[in-house]
């Protein structure tokens, strides 16, 4: 007696799974689709110059997207993403300054390195202290924003023009940013993705328990992905450097960062409670959130309501969401 | 265990007071502990810290950030949390200021507060009813209300915004000696605040849905019910923290109480109420508030650089949440 | 602590029974040889090894291999995601799974999407694929539908066969005789006893004819209870009893009840003074006829009548209002776990804006002082109600209501996995409050205990009520063949 109801799948086995699995993903690259589209329409000749002013301005924010995206998946958050981002800024802007461009390559990978055994650390006190990881990454973005005050008291600092060309491109060139976009997805997230570490990493998310009883080793598992989460962030505080050609501490700019970092996971498909979602989704989500204010100044419209309207999108998206998953998982 | 602010008094009603109190408020205890050790090095850094007018203004500053994080600690408690407290604030002071210019003061406040009740309520609706996120939502209100009163400065909410002379002297006046007037409305609220969590039916409630949500719902608990008075009452107390912190500065700007966010989680936290709902309390964030108030005066008093002053909040937060994590472990 | 000295020895090739009341401390011991604990003292030696099992992989590692009642699947991933984190060959997988009969099962749809019986199959099959030395099966047939436990039976045998060993740990004792080779008991943290399930002087011996209970289980019983208590609990409550069913409107009125998925077609009338239970296997419809009785769940079809009004409740709170409570059998859906028990006890009061203000505190004190002494609930530790034991935790629940107020009392399974003595402290309740004019609608696995507390059984299958019996008629094979929707069981009666 088979008690295992089939669900049906019109589309045949596979493409069901597959379609299911990336149903989010799709609805946010239409979305963006839609959106570009919409802005490409209000501005005259929009070519390779918008992208790249697309792909250079959102890049720091993209990469705090992913860095998010990997802690929630394995069932945490992060406060501290923009507090890291502020202090690799900082770093490099410091340390960049005068340097050419292998100098400022150097000076990146320390920064990099710096970065991610500053997030294995933060996983190992939350894996070991019991303290929710709330707490301890806002205890973390205290401690960062600090060091980087020490490291640069008032803006300043900066960089190499090769550096700047190298990440962010120049002129319309737009496809450096998209390669430095790609580089983690495909040197780091993808091969993570299918190795037994990265599974560990969802199944943590999904469900703690199942996971440390198929033996999971909780410590090592979250190490991880804070460690890339702090190289993502690390790389997204570079970025700003190429971006600003400079540094800043202040900690608003943490701050929002990391709310919007929040705002661009949820909309992109990632589930707060851990243990669904991607990287590639909240990335589009980024340049949908990037696109709103640009679109409603294209209708003569104060770009501080798009805010505004980026709160109510956040806001509805998540509803939905909940909605959608509250009456999946009602249905038999 | 350690557990603020629960008593069970089943356990042994004979008992003297101080016996109880002692058994049950070991956090508190430590707290006290830790304030009085503060309040004597800054005395000793700083003769004047001791003066009245110094007391006066470290009053002053503690007083909104209670109500904020008193505000937090019931979202808290519920297993939420509310990241618009602070615009919340500013949108009240706004708003009672450029009412102030039209009408009479007591209307004004209640302009403000009424946008506190408004701003929690869509909150409390949204997390309750529609069962949205509680750190997605009250961050996407802020955001709105950021957007909102970005725009409306320069329109709407423009020109005058002087605060009457009603606010002014609640939210920077004096009673007396040293005790100023925020104080007496921070009191009454916050007296409020903690009999009411311990001897109401909504106080049991929210500590019971922040415990196990399941179980309230099956013994007939509509918890939305329940999440739209914490999220309202919280953006009330915002509210109210708004005018007071405007009447103290006699103006407001967009960054009125935008320093006051993390703060507010923080004094929460260090008064030992969980994030993820169930225990607390809020005596314990009144010392929580008042332990970071007396530590701000004192770095300040010592010229810290702001840098190592960002690093110690920060490891002052881990230390205590890592002592409070351990007494529930062992518990 | 849980445990306080435990000396435990399975043989290669030999399935161990460990049974005990609650609170004996067969969890921890579990725990302990899964790797999810570390014990303070003692040695735990695999094949004359000393180990010392740090965690869940370690523990696997060393051949040591547990299924418990929640199935360690993620549920957000695949199967075979899921078995890779175990590091578990997808061949040998398919293999045993195919030797429990489980042959049609996508390695790629997420476990969440499968139904629970079927986890803790694929579970079992993980399990065995690792070729492991002794395997740890925690409860593993409690909510399992017959069949697939037939198969776990099975499974069991042939990992005998195979020689590797198997700790049995179950409340159902019955089963535990029929399958171990030995059993050893557990009471308050020591192994008390070990006995072979044959004959002989350390066994059981024949069971007599005509005695309402087989030695085996007596000598079981009276080895978790401790002497005294043995005899004046397995001896069945044959003494008459009267019936305090009430005529006139019923309590509860059900007719035509559907909700589209499960529950088919319910209808039943409860009447006043009456215990009436329901008995069913697995998955026929019982958790969603109870949950649509509470209130927590919509049904499509049919109509509820409580106390002669129609009722159409979209939450709890509608239910409550008139009378229908739940007891669920999960105790973590029931309980406030770090608050007190008084808390616990008087919350009912605070369900709704109303009962918002201010608590008097007086009125509580006794209701709530009124509740412990009538169910007699341990408070020792009643500062957190998770301290309880399992069986003052389940008291705990029904107290709620008797502070509450109800009319209709639901209670889902609420003797599963509690230890006999209070087992039957809550039966004598039930009758008290039948005798005081209430009513109880019970649903309960425990076939054998149908006559125990109720005036009246019905059977639940497919979605239907299928047979209704006098309690003095339920015998087992009659429940169990109308459980299996078998007419012909029903006719024998």
């Amino acid at each position: 007696m088979a008690t295992a109801t089939a669900t049906t799948r019109p589309l045949g086995p596979a493409a069901g799974r597959l379609a299911r699995r990336h149903a989010w993903t799709g609805a946010v690259v239409t979305f963006f689709v839609l959106l570009l589209a919409w802005n490409a329409s209000q501005t005259r000749n929009f070519g390779a110059f918008e992208i790249q002013t697309l792909l250079a301005s959102t890049l720091p924010l993209a990469y705090l997207a992913m860095a998010q995206s990997v802690v929630v998946i394995g069932g945490g958050i992060d406060l501290s993403v923009g507090a890291m981002l502020v202090l690799v800024n900082c770093l490099s802007a410091r340390f960049m300054e005068g340097t050419d461009l292998g100098g400022s390559l150097l000076v990146a990978a320390g920064c990099l390195a710096v970065a991610a055994a500053l997030g294995a650390l933060t996983g190992l006190v939350i894996t070991v202290s019991r303290i929710p990881d709330i707490i301890v990454t806002l205890a973390a973005s205290f401690v960062w924003g600090g060091a980087a005050l020490f490291v640069l008291h008032t803006p300043g600092g900066g960089t190499s023009t090769g550096f700047q060309a190298l990440v962010l491109g120049s002129g319309s060139a737009w496809w450096p940013a998209l390669l430095c976009l790609l580089a983690p997805l495909l040197l780091v997230w993808a091969p993570l993705r299918r190795s037994r570490t990265g599974i560990a990493v969802f199944a943590l998310g999904s469900d703690r328990n199942a996971a440390y009883l198929s033996g999971v080793d909780p410590l090592r598992t979250r190490v991880v992905a804070y460690a890339v989460d702090g190289l993502l962030c690390g790389l997204a505080g570079l970025a700003t450097t190429a971006f600003t050609a400079g540094g800043s501490p202040q900690s608003t700019i943490a701050m929002n960062a990391t709310l919007n970092s929040v705002a661009a996971i949820v909309l992109g498909g990632v589930a707060l409670s851990g243990g669904v979602g991607g990287l590639i989704g909240p990335v589009f989500a980024v340049w949908c959130l990037y696109l709103i204010p640009n679109i409603m100044l294209g209708l003569g419209v104060d770009p501080s309501y798009g805010e505004v309207v980026k709160g109510v999108v956040v806001v509805l998206v998540v509803l939905a969401g909940g909605l959608l998953r509250a009456r999946r998982n009602r249905a038999p | 265990m350690t557990q603020a602010a629960i008593k069970d008094e089943d356990a042994a009603p004979e008992r003297g007071l101080l016996a109880r109190v002692a058994a049950a408020d070991r956090p508190t205890l430590a707290l006290i502990g830790v304030l009085v050790a503060l309040v004597v090095a800054n005395g000793l850094i700083d003769r004047n810290f001791l003066s009245l007018s110094q007391l006066r203004n470290t009053l002053l500053v503690t007083a909104p950030l209670a109500l904020l994080a008193g505000g937090q600690t019931l979202c808290m408690l519920t297993g939420g949390i509310d990241l618009s407290v602070a615009m919340t604030a500013t949108a009240a002071a706004y708003v009672t200021g450029v009412q102030s210019a039209d009408g009479p003061a007591v209307l004004a406040i209640a302009a403000g507060l009424l946008v506190g009740v408004v701003v929690g309520l869509v909150n409390g609706l949204a997390i309750g009813v529609f069962k949205v996120n509680p750190l997605i939502m009250t961050l996407g209100m802020s955001g709105i209300l950021t957007g909102l009163l970005t725009v409306g400065s320069q329109t709407f909410l423009g020109g005058a915004t002087r605060m009457s002379e009603l606010v002014l002297e609640l939210g920077g006046g004096t009673i007396v000696g040293p005790i100023p007037w925020n104080l007496v409305v921070w009191l009454l609220l916050g007296g409020a605040l903690v009999v009411g969590l311990r001897r109401t039916g909504l106080g049991r409630l929210i500590y019971a849905v922040g415990d196990n949500r399941v179980a309230c719902r099956l013994a007939g608990v509509r918890i939305w019910q329940v999440e739209t008075a914490v999220y309202t009452l919280c953006a009330l107390l915002a509210a109210v923290a708004g005018i007071l912190i405007g009447g103290r500065s006699g103006s407001v700007d967009l960054q009125l109480a935008g320093s006051y966010l993390l703060p507010s989680v923080a004094a929460a936290v260090i008064g030992g109420t969980s994030i993820l709902g169930g225990v607390g309390g809020y005596t314990g964030t009144i010392l929580g508030a008042v332990i970071l108030a007396v530590l701000d005066t004192m770095l300040n008093l010592l010229t810290v650089d702001e840098a190592l002053k960002q690093v110690l909040y920060g490891c002052i937060i881990l230390a205590l949440s890592w002592a409070y994590a351990r007494g529930t472990a062992s518990a | 602590m849980a445990l306080r000295s435990v000396d435990l020895a399975v043989e290669r090739g030999e399935i161990h029974g460990l049974v005990g009341a609650n609170g004996a401390g067969k969890s921890t011991l579990v725990k302990i040889l899964s790797g999810v604990l570390s014990p303070d003292a003692g040695v735990v030696e695999v094949a004359g090894r000393a180990v010392r099992l740090r965690s869940p992989a370690h523990a696997r590692a060393s051949g040591l291999a547990p299924v418990f009642q929640d199935p360690a699947f993620a549920p957000d991933l695949t199967v075979s995601e899921n078995l890779r984190l175990t590091g578990t060959d997808q061949g040998g997988f398919r293999r045993r799974a195919g030797e429990l009969g489980l042959d049609g099962v996508e390695l790629g749809d997420p476990a969440g999407s499968l139904p629970l019986p079927l986890l803790r199959m694929l579970d079992l099959a993980r399990v065995l694929a690792h070729d492991p030395a002794l395997l740890l099966l925690d409860e593993i047939t409690a909510a399992l539908p017959a069949d697939y436990a037939d198969r776990v039976f099975a499974a069991i045998r042939q990992a005998r066969e195979e020689g590797r060993s198997v700790l049995f740990i179950s409340h159902r004792l019955l089963e535990v005789q029929e399958v171990c080779d030995r059993v050893t008991v557990l009471r308050d943290g020591r192994n008390v006893d070990t006995y072979r399930t044959t004959e002989g002087p350390e066994g059981f011996g024949e069971p007599q004819g005509g005695a309402p209970m087989r030695r085996g289980e007596q000598r079981i019983v009276a080895a978790m209870l401790g002497e005294r208590a043995a005899l004046a609990v397995t001896e069945p409550r044959l003494v008459a009893r009267t019936s305090h069913v009430q005529p006139g409107e019923p309590a509860l009125r059900v007719r035509g009840l559907s909700d589209g998925h499960r529950v088919r077609d319910v209808s039943l009338s409860l009447a006043r003074g009456e215990v009436l239970g329901i008995t069913g296997l697995e998955g026929q419809g019982q958790d969603e006829l109870f949950a649509i009785l509470a209130g927590d769940r919509r049904a499509t079809d049919g109509e509820i009548v409580a106390n002669g009004r129609r009722l159409v409740a979209r939450h709890p709170h509608d239910a409550i209002r008139r009378g229908l409570t739940l007891v669920p059998s999960d105790r973590w859906q029931a309980l406030l776990p770090q608050r007190s028990v008084r808390e616990n006890l008087a919350i009912a009061h605070y369900n709704a804006p109303a009962g918002w203000g201010w608590i008097n505190l007086d009125r509580e004190r006794r209701q709530v002082a009124e509740a412990i002494g009538r169910l007699s609930i341990d408070t020792r530790a009643q500062a957190q109600a998770r301290r309880l034991s399992g069986g003052n935790q389940q008291k705990v629940a029904i107290g709620r209501w008797l502070v509450g107020g109800f009319t209709t009392l639901l209670c889902f399974d609420p003797t599963r996995g509690i230890d006999v003595g209070t087992k039957h402290q809550i039966y004598d309740l039930f009758r008290e409050l039948a005798a005081a004019g209430r009513s109880v609608l019970m649903f309960t696995s425990e076939l054998r205990e149908v006559p125990l507390a109720c005036d009246r059984v019905l059977v639940l299958y497919d979605g239907r009520i299928v047979a209704e019996l006098a309690a003095t008629d339920a015998d087992e094979a009659t429940l169990l063949g109308a459980a299996h929707g078998l007419a012909e069981a029903l006719t024998e009666s």
